[in-house]
């Protein structure tokens, strides 16, 4: 039983309060959105979640502990996506898919066509990511969502660049690894409907943050 | 321990692939190196005595210009592509995927540069016991060069100018440039450079223990 909890937590970015007092609970099989215009702070916060950045008030819990002193624990138990898509153009889809695989640390096998099999990107082991268009290149950096070994997932934007089929995709893998007792926080502005599956919310923006269940 | 070994040679690995699929980059600044060595006959004639005294001096200050060039490059496109970001994030000590990132660029760049530097040596006509010392001071030094230069990119990463980096590395080298010429020049005389490579070994082992987690910790500090 993991337990993720964030408690009063405060961001300031260039004298802006982005938000403040935020709180929020995920258990087992919770998903939850953060969603907010532009500049509200999403990613913000998830890479406050994450530990990169360190909040300027408040605190991250991981089953009861502070982040920042179980980090060994938290680190082997989370996988953070950003922005960037943390993948090597000069490398082929496969090359990346190893170094991934390796930091994941997971200790279980696995099959790396039937990997790119999921993700969309059949048959393109061998070829360089530099090559790729910008939603494949996405692609490959999801993969190691498909490799086991972490139980909190942290993704930001991660349906930007996608097309309508990767869209579905990750948003499959999402609600699945959710059914499997795994924890799920990601960022969007965009309006995606995951509706088979119940959603917290966090909304960002002009300060005044709600947290509703849906 | 394994798991630590294992992850330490995918991330070596994957920097010396990357590296030659790069060339580029890899043979730009050891052409740099080659070309100033040969612009300095060009100015003195290839004869001269003052030259010949000169000689070692101008690989070794050439070969420190070659890796602050060559070094700013370590991190960037890692930091650019969020590389660093998921090494930071990893169950795995940053200061351990660092130092198979520095490792990499010391095998890519210095290695090379250590054979180059003995061959101009050869044909700018250095003796013997010249030769020799050079080759190991470069042996022992060049490391030095690259994991100090590795915490100054670190901490400037994502600034603008590449000049800075230039001018907060090269004082840090100056150690292993004194160390280095006096071993060369009491090698050139006959007398013994042991007192010299101590030094130098010790400065090596120094910087293997330390520059590393001060690469991790400036990387850290540059995510936030």
């Amino acid at each position: 039983m993991s337990k993720f909890n964030v408690n009063n937590l405060e961001c300031i970015r260039r004298d802006n309060i982005l938000f403040q007092n935020l709180n929020f609970d995920l258990e087992d099989g919770g998903l939850l959105q953060i969603d907010g215009v532009n500049g509200s702070g999403k990613s913000s916060l998830l890479q406050m979640c994450a530990g990169l950045i360190q909040a300027t008030e408040g605190e991250v819990r991981w089953n009861g502990e502070d982040i920042n002193d179980c980090r060994y624990q938290f680190q082997s138990d989370i996988r953070y996506f950003g922005h960037t898509n943390g993948v090597k153009a000069g490398l082929t889809a496969l090359e990346n898919m190893h170094v991934m695989y390796a930091l994941s640390g997971a200790k279980t096998a696995i099959d790396y066509s039937f990997v790119l099999k999921q993700i969309g990107l059949e048959g393109m082991e061998d070829i360089l990511v530099s090559r790729m268009s910008a939603g494949q290149k996405r692609r490959v950096g999801l993969s190691r969502f498909f490799m086991s070994g972490s139980s909190l997932w942290l993704l930001d934007e991660p349906f930007n660049a996608l097309d309508k089929d990767g869209k579905i995709i990750i948003e499959q893998l999402i609600v699945n690894h959710c059914r499997e007792g795994g924890m799920v926080i990601f960022a969007t502005h965009q309006s995606i409907e995951i509706e088979s599956y119940p959603l917290q919310h966090v909304h960002l923006g002009q300060h005044n943050q709600t947290t509703h269940h849906a | 321990m394994r798991e630590y070994l294992n992850i330490f040679f995918v991330i070596l690995r994957r920097d010396l692939i990357l590296a030659f699929r790069n060339k580029a980059e890899l043979i730009n600044p050891l052409m740099f190196f080659v070309i100033v060595i040969v612009l300095f006959p060009l100015a003195f004639g290839s004869d001269s005595a003052l030259l010949k005294q000169l000689t070692s001096g101008i690989i070794w200050v050439t070969a420190l210009l070659a890796t602050c060039l060559s070094l700013e490059t370590i991190f960037r496109s890692d930091f650019e592509d969020g590389s660093i970001e998921q090494f930071s994030l990893s169950r795995y000590p940053l200061t351990l995927l660092v130092s198979a990132k520095i490792l990499a660029h010391w095998m890519t760049f210095s290695i090379p540069l250590i054979v180059i530097a003995l061959f101009t040596g050869i044909v700018l006509s250095l003796s013997s016991q010249t030769i020799s010392a050079l080759f190991i001071t470069l042996l022992l030094g060049t490391p030095v060069l690259s994991l100090i230069g590795a915490i100054t990119v670190a901490l400037t990463i994502g600034l603008r100018g590449g000049m800075l980096l230039s001018l907060l590395i090269l004082p840090l080298y100056m150690p292993i440039l004194i160390f280095s010429m006096l071993a060369i020049q009491n090698a050139a005389v006959g007398q013994s450079i042991t007192a010299e490579l101590y030094f130098l070994a010790g400065i090596l082992v120094l910087a293997i223990t330390l520059a590393p987690i001060a690469t991790a910790a400036a990387l850290r500090i540059r995510l936030s």
